[in-house]
């Protein structure tokens, strides 16, 4: 359960720059001015943590009229001010969230403390319809929640423990990803997934459930989800991909035996909880199997550029992805592969299995 | 390296003439590398050796920890500069595309 969310300033709970502002200065960002709210309003304690100097947070408390259990400005590493807020307030590190809308500090800070819950100000918006942020909410999905951060916990304990290395981690843990063709009943939590991820999403548009089920019975396109568990528990569908098999249309009239054909991706996702465990490497290395064996020549995954997809533009390019030429601002890069020479290996923690 | 390196600054990685400059900085990504991937043979690989194979083998989480360190290490934002992370091809490659972006930075 989340008692204390720090937050950063700039572009964050400020819709611009405290110190560039001059004279004028930026307004709290409407969304993220509810938020604050309704945490206090329940017993949730707000914190600060800026690169700014200290009258910024006086700024802030004002504008927002929200109390500050606490506020770290100074120019040193947010992981340091994390920590000292939550030695002042007397937490445990796993009962924090950090929003911040840079991609470093957010690295920083979940490199230097991984009990702590890192969110981007998007993720931040939803939070309060999370269980962890919801105490007097205690649905069957909140019980089960609750009980997978419980699971979690006991993962990253015995990771701090086991000393060898991510994948021998992964295999001991028993990891499994299971990644095949999403059921109808699969569409409701990909639509979600769509909607709730950030940092692992190539496309940052949500899908819609009414789209996905039209998709889902189209035979030019195909719907992935990825599972995830391990015997710490059962994450369920923890990521997907849209793909558009490169038919030329879908009254089931093959395409030219000559012509080569191209698998692309539409929309790649995965949720920022399943980070590090192996899910993406094995998702891409899937795709580039199950596009072979449908006689594909080649796979594209255009990818928006943005300072938040860091992740994912890396991942694409240790699967062998290169995007072409340096896209114009808002519009995704052309990631693509040949699906000839050596392909992304399949972890061996994952299965790939395709309903007929 | 210890924390005492770390905190000298500029000293070797970022003085002296271009391939002593450029050497200091490989050695430096060296030991990053060693770092974050956890890998003690990825802080004595070649320069032409690829960040992304099997003697490094960065993925999207230890590919993270790299560019954090390396702008707090060197204050260059591969991720803003080199949208493609073509530089993330070689440690030669990345060594290039930092050094290139030192001499600025030291002229102030």
């Amino acid at each position: 359960m989340i008692k204390c969310v720090v937050w950063d300033i700039d572009n964050t709970l400020l819709a611009g720059t405290y110190l560039e502002s001059g004279a004028q200065l930026p307004g709290p960002d409407p969304e993220l001015l509810g938020v604050l709210r309704e945490l206090d309003h329940r017993g949730i304690v707000n914190a600060l943590a800026s690169k700014n100097p200290p009258a910024a947070a006086e700024y802030v408390a004002t504008v927002t009229g929200v109390p500050f259990a606490a506020a770290e400005c100074g120019w040193g590493r947010k992981s340091d001010a994390v920590r000292r807020i939550i030695d002042d307030l007397g937490l445990g590190a796993d009962a924090v969230a950090f929003v911040d809308d840079d991609l470093l500090e957010r690295a920083e800070v979940a490199a230097a403390l991984p009990e702590v819950l890192v969110l981007l100000p998007e993720d931040a918006v939803d939070a309060p319809s999370w269980p962890e942020f919801s105490p007097a909410v205690i649905t069957a999905e909140g019980r089960r929640r609750g009980e997978m951060y419980a699971q979690r916990r006991r993962r990253q304990e015995e990771a701090r423990a086991f000393g060898g290395s991510r994948d021998d981690f992964l295999r001991h843990a028993g990891t499994q990803v299971l990644i095949a063709r999403a059921g109808l009943d699969d569409l409701p939590r990909l639509h979600e997934l769509s909607v709730r991820t950030h940092q692992f999403n190539s496309a940052g548009a949500p899908v819609g459930e009414d789209e996905l089920a039209s998709l889902h019975g189209s035979a030019g396109h195909r719907l992935v989800a990825a599972r995830l568990r391990d015997r710490f528990g059962d994450d369920g569908i923890v990521g997907g991909a849209l793909i558009d098999r490169g038919e030329a249309n879908d009254s089931g009239v093959p395409p030219d035996a000559g012509a080569a054909r191209s698998w692309t991706v539409s929309l790649l996702m995965m949720s920022c909880r399943a980070l590090g465990r192996g899910v993406l490497d094995a998702l891409l290395a899937a795709l580039c199997q199950q596009a072979v064996a449908d006689g594909a020549a080649e796979l594209r995954i255009p990818c928006l550029v943005t300072e938040r997809n860091v992740p994912l533009r890396l991942a694409l390019t240790a699967a062998g992805f290169r995007a072409g030429a340096q896209p114009q601002p808002g519009e995704p890069a052309s990631f693509a592969r040949p699906l000839t020479g050596s392909l992304p290996g399949l972890p061996d923690w994952a299965t790939v299995a395709d309903r007929p | 390296m210890t924390s005492g390196d770390r905190l000298a600054g500029g000293s070797g990685a970022a003085e002296g003439s271009g391939p002593a400059r450029e050497s200091g900085v490989l050695a430096e990504l060296r030991a990053i590398l060693g770092r974050v991937t956890g890998r003690e043979q990825a802080a004595v690989i070649a320069p032409g050796t690829a960040l992304f194979g099997d003697d490094v083998g960065l993925d999207s989480l230890t590919g993270t920890l790299l560019l954090v360190e390396v702008q707090h290490r060197f204050g260059v934002d591969v991720a803003a500069e080199d949208l493609n992370l073509d530089c993330l091809a070689t440690l030669a490659t990345l060594a290039a595309f930092i050094g290139e972006r030192l001499p600025a930075r030291d002229a102030r």
